[in-house]
């Protein structure tokens, strides 16, 4: 699913709603099939582990090599004297090495995140969600600082990592062409209201352009 | 799609960065030296049998005395101890003001031995101690108000000439060196170019002195000069205890009124009020400075102070016959071994002190740090415990914790140490969650969103960023504490402290000197490590 909108419509703020960051004003959220709201404590940290969200890089710790950065996508599920081991032994090596290879990075697997450029922090946010295996994939832009190619790559490994966990991806996203190629259902909300809520087949890249009000 | 690099066929191998692992297990070993060297291995360091006195002790902090004739005594050291302060403080920024243009790279320009030679001379006063130097002053001047102010305007001035002269040169270039182009003066174009853009710096550092100040005269008084650390010193060695936790929550009050002062003077120079179109001084920052003016005059008063003491016959005599006798110093071996025995226990003190310290500050920084509007009640309120249990720390003086510590524990190095420690603790853990404060949220808010638990938050979104800043306050904290050393020995714990102390009472100025010399040289080496061991963090 792509939630379009323009600067300031709501996006990241219905991101935060379904990943529990943000607490609702008012009504209700339902995610998997339960309300994070009412959850303390250790369900809470169950129902989170089962979803991921990637922000546009700025969750990763910059003094963290890109090693430690992956594996904090799997505290959720190890305990905490292995999060401390794995800061002195990379813990999991295999899976952060194939996760990496994924997004091609595989060779900068020891270096300083900070070290990195925008887009290739990007990437390794994206590979934390790879180690992590969520149900439900959660996109805050995830492509606005990649190329061409490695966004449509980037999108191609979020919508198969939902997929493969039986799980959905709700991506806010810039580029109409992108959301239509990779999502099934575009969202389109305005100050804080949904004002589209079509499937990708019925739109054209054109519709998506006027509702940000872009030039065609 | 297919992205065809050449990649390498095994992974790559985990390179540890040599240089800051050399640091940290050097640090580790000169820790486990110190230890050993203090005798924490070596059994018995706790005194079981002072443990119902300490209890007494403890007891009381929750009957401080109250009635109307000590607190007329309090109230009169209290005063005491702000007027030392405030006339300390103004004789600081006198010679700082004086000293910074002796010293600026401005002044000097290409001729780097004549401003290498200034700075070297800086070292001397700023190396030794407030309480180093009332010893020495107190042998020329006896007992008069001068000593204090003295021992206080001194190695302040020294310090904030050097600060000063720093925020001096700092100021970006342009506009003083076209005032000099266009053929102003190197005075003027300095007036014009330079102070303006360096004054917000200068009057905050003023600030901040006068705040150290305060300090430093309460640690005077344990030397005998009067105000409340005199008061709190008679009322422990004759054992009142409601009496000393009353002297302690007036410590802690004062302190407490200082840093809040200081800091709302220093935020608004930082983020100065737009004045418009009419001529207007910002009525909190005028208040502060006439205030303080004023307080430099009324201290005058107060402490009776007479310039008279210090040109009187008897001051230059007495100069001239110390001076005299304390050059050539004594190079005997007795006194050398001594001296290297005292350096090597100072230094230990000093290591297990910022040890526990920054052990302490680590623990207690996520806590102490002020929580999010939104926090649950129990967390604001641990948070506000811990945040005043840290501010008794640092308000009482070290050499008071090493007589509270002696009650448990055998005399040795050991309590000293781990008096400063308690001491520095208090200073380090306020810095160290201000650290924590300044923070990104976002990287922790991120892995609790994903599940993580606030063990494996703290460690991978907190413990990374933080510990660069932490270690580095660590390290500035130890060059304090190796001269802070030197006061809990003079008041003896051991070390070179306590050398010097018993030097100067024998009248030996020979080899007062010696000691002297050492403290300076091991206060120097320590500044030179600690600042290769920050370059090293960064």
């Amino acid at each position: 699913m792509a939630l379009v909108g323009p600067s300031g419509a709501g996006k990241s703020t219905l991101l935060g709603l379904v990943n529990g960051s943000v607490p609702p004003t008012a009504g209700t959220v339902e995610v998997l099939g339960t309300d994070p709201t009412t959850l303390r404590g250790r369900s809470q940290r169950e129902l989170r582990a089962r979803v991921g969200t990637v922000h546009q890089h700025l969750e990763l710790v910059g003094q963290l090599r890109v090693v430690h950065n992956v594996n904090a996508g799997r505290l959720s599920h190890w305990p905490a004297w292995r999060a401390a081991w794995s800061l002195v032994r990379p813990q999991g090596l295999p899976e952060v090495l194939a996760a990496l290879e994924q997004v091609g990075l595989a060779d900068r697997v020891f270096e300083r995140t900070e070290r990195l450029s925008g887009g290739q922090r990007q990437r390794v946010a994206l590979a934390r969600l790879l180690v992590k295996q969520p149900e439900l994939v959660l996109a805050d832009e995830p492509a606005s600082a990649l190329d061409p190619v490695l966004a449509e790559r980037a999108l191609a490994l979020l919508a198969g990592l939902a997929a493969d966990r039986g799980g959905a991806l709700v991506a806010s996203l810039h580029d109409p062409a992108l959301a239509l190629r990779h999502c099934t259902r575009v969202v389109g909300l305005v100050e804080g209201r949904v004002v589209l809520d079509a499937p990708a087949a019925a739109l054209t890249v054109g519709d998506l352009a006027d509702f940000y009000g872009a030039p065609r | 799609m297919t992205v065809v690099l050449d990649r390498p066929q095994a992974p790559p191998r985990l390179n540890r960065v040599r240089r800051r692992w050399a640091w940290g297990l050097g640090a580790l070993a000169v820790l486990g030296w110190s230890l050993a060297g203090a005798g924490a291995f070596a059994g018995d360091v706790v005194n079981p049998a002072g443990a119902g006195q300490f209890g007494r002790f403890a007891s009381a902090a929750l009957s401080p005395a109250l009635d109307g004739e000590f607190l007329r005594v309090l109230a009169d050291s209290v005063l005491v101890t702000v007027a030392y302060a405030a006339l300390g403080a103004a004789l600081a920024v006198l010679l700082g003001a004086v000293g910074a243009v002796a010293v600026a790279r401005t002044t000097w320009g290409r001729r780097r031995l004549g401003w290498t030679l200034s700075r070297g001379a800086l070292a001397v006063p700023r190396g030794l101690h407030e309480a180093v130097w009332g010893l020495l002053l107190v042998n020329l001047l006896g007992l008069d108000p001068w000593v204090g102010v003295l021992a206080i305007g001194v190695p302040y001035g020294a310090v904030t000439a050097k600060v000063f002269a720093d925020l001096l040169d700092e100021v970006p270039r342009g506009g003083y060196e076209a005032l000099l182009a266009g053929g102003a003066g190197r005075v003027p174009a300095a007036l014009y170019g330079l102070l303006p853009p360096a004054s917000g710096g200068l009057l905050s550092y003023s600030f901040y002195r006068l705040e150290c100040a305060v300090r430093s005269a309460v640690v005077l008084g344990l030397i005998g000069a009067g105000g409340l650390g005199y008061q709190l010193l008679l009322s422990f060695s004759s054992l009142r205890w409601e009496q000393v936790w009353s002297c302690v929550y007036a410590l802690a009050l004062l302190c407490l009124l200082a840093d809040v002062g200081g800091r709302a003077v220093r935020r608004r120079v930082a983020a100065p009020r737009s004045s418009g179109d009419r001529l207007r001084r910002d009525p909190m920052l005028s208040t502060a400075v006439l205030g303080t003016l004023a307080a430099i005059v009324w201290a005058w008063w107060y402490l009776a102070i007479s310039p008279a003491t210090l040109v009187a016959d008897r001051t230059g005599e007495q100069l001239r016959y110390v001076l005299s006798a304390a050059w050539p110093p004594d190079v005997d071996g007795p006194l050398l071994s001594a001296v290297a025995v005292a350096a090597v226990d100072t230094l230990q003190m000093s290591v297990i002190a910022i040890a526990v310290a920054t052990a302490g500050a680590v623990l207690l920084a996520g806590v102490a740090a002020h929580p999010p509007r939104d926090a649950p009640v129990l967390r604001r309120v641990t948070g506000s415990a811990v945040r005043l249990a840290l501010l008794l720390l640092r308000a009482v003086p070290p050499p008071v914790w090493a007589l509270v510590l002696l009650f448990v524990l055998l005399p040795g190095v050991l309590p000293g140490a781990l008096a400063l420690g308690v001491y520095t603790l208090g200073v380090l853990g306020r810095l160290a969650a201000e650290a924590t404060e300044e923070l990104d949220p976002r990287p922790r808010a991120a892995l609790t969103a994903m599940g993580a638990r606030p063990v494996g938050g703290w460690l991978y979104g907190v413990l990374p960023a933080a510990t660069g800043p932490v270690l580095a306050f660590a390290l500035y904290r130890w060059e304090v504490a190796i001269r802070d050393t030197v006061l809990v020995g003079l008041l003896g714990a051991g070390g070179l402290g306590a050398l010097l102390a018993s030097r100067v009472s024998a009248f030996d100025w020979g080899a007062v000197t010696t000691v002297l010399v050492a403290v300076i040289a091991l206060t120097a080496a320590v500044d030179l490590v600690s600042a290769r061991a920050r370059a090293a963090l960064r």
